[in-house]
């Protein structure tokens, strides 16, 4: 009895053919002061495909940490004797180039840049300011030079040992200060 | 650890009122640290974390996402143009350097040639070491115009230089010899030579 009557209001109700959500959503949600009282406080935006992607991950990786600085290293003769390598080599080469661009302008800027004329003004200058000049430029030339060696020796790929990289390493230094306080006392 | 070395920052992640700070200060030092971890993990984490100091050298540029997150790294076919010969150019040039280095030493000055070798070899030497510390420190994705402007400015640079040196050569004595004369300028030594080169 029960079942022929639900049966009955099934077909019925396809009859009038009603919009499905009509059977899913309750009443009291359907009926207008429902919907005010249930309203969802979420904020949400629309979103396009590129924005979601593109723009969110660029925003954090904005706020990415960023790595820490060289002071974080423990000082190592590894690499402070290999920035000191391109340091010394720069600087070298800096003056190597200053000099040689100079001396192509010099004549047009009244300088004297022969070489008896510097010769002559360095002879000038008292030994406590030569002495620590010529033994400061020759150590830049003579560290410079050993660990160019020591540089080689690597890429014939020798002496490349973690022991062995530290040992030629404070070898250089010490070689280079004698070479250098030898050549100023020249 | 490192932490420990900056109290300030500690202290301030750790403000406690004055009553319970009265009593963690009376605690073993051990206990204490433990007691604080408990009381407020999150600024402990925060404060220990970051052990160096913070200092953005190079702040982070407008980020630009190319294809998608996932995407593989392109690796070119590898060729000996790409970099293996400059390779090898670099050693035989600086394995060069070493006897023409050592032989004014031995022989106290070069022949014009020898020097004007000498001149050409540290000009390309400094030449490869200008690019690769401007390669190294200066990167296209983030100073383009500045990179370019230095790329150029180093290879205007071996003209100019060797064009210098070019003159230095033909109107002055050579630069080792050169460089022996004011090396030597003023010691009790080389006076004679001094002397002489004032009046060449």
């Amino acid at each position: 009895m029960l079942s022929q009557r639900a049966a009955q209001q099934a077909l019925r109700r396809l009859a009038v053919q009603r919009p499905a959500y009509r059977y899913i959503v309750p009443a009291a949600v359907t009926s207008s002061n429902a919907l005010v009282s249930q309203r969802r406080l979420a904020a949400t935006a629309n979103l396009s495909e590129a924005q979601a992607t593109d723009e969110i991950l660029a925003k954090q990786r904005l706020s990415r940490p960023v790595s820490p600085h060289l002071s974080i290293y423990r000082p190592q003769i590894t690499w402070y004797g290999s920035i000191l390598n391109r340091i010394t080599g720069s600087i070298l080469s800096g003056g190597f180039y200053m000099f040689g661009a100079l001396y192509l302008v010099a004549p047009y800027l009244g300088w004297h840049l022969e070489t008896a004329v510097l010769a002559a003004a360095f002879a000038k200058w008292p030994l406590v300011v030569k002495f620590p000049l010529k033994a400061i430029v020759a150590w830049f030339f003579t560290y410079h030079s050993f660990n160019g060696v020591r540089h080689l020796m690597w890429d014939m790929a020798s002496m490349i040992s973690n022991k062995q990289v530290n040992q030629t390493g404070w070898a250089v230094v010490g070689l280079s200060t004698v070479a250098a306080v030898g050549l100023a006392l020249l | 650890m490192a932490s420990a070395l900056r109290p300030a920052i500690l202290r301030h992640a750790l403000g406690a009122p004055a009553s319970t700070r009265a009593l963690t200060t009376s605690a073993l030092p051990a206990f204490r640290a433990h007691h604080l971890a408990q009381r407020s993990p999150l600024a402990l984490q925060r404060a220990t974390f970051q052990t160096s100091t913070k200092r953005a050298i190079l702040p982070a540029l407008p980020q630009v996402i190319r294809g998608t997150v996932n995407d593989p790294v392109t690796v070119r076919d590898a060729d000996p143009t790409h970099g293996s010969y400059h390779w090898t150019f670099e050693r035989i040039l600086s394995a060069g350097l070493i006897p023409i280095t050592l032989a004014p030493f031995a022989a106290g000055s070069l022949s014009p040639v020898l020097d004007g070798a000498l001149i050409g070899m540290i000009i390309v030497h400094s030449y490869i070491g200008f690019e690769s510390i401007i390669t190294d420190y200066l990167p296209k994705w983030r100073v383009p115009i500045t990179r370019r402007i230095l790329e150029w400015g180093n290879v205007l640079a071996v003209f100019v230089v060797g064009w210098g040196y070019y003159e230095f050569e033909t109107n002055d004595v050579g630069l080792t010899e050169g460089i022996k004369r004011i090396w030597r300028a003023g010691s009790s030594s080389s006076s004679s030579s001094s002397s002489s080169s004032l009046t060449s």
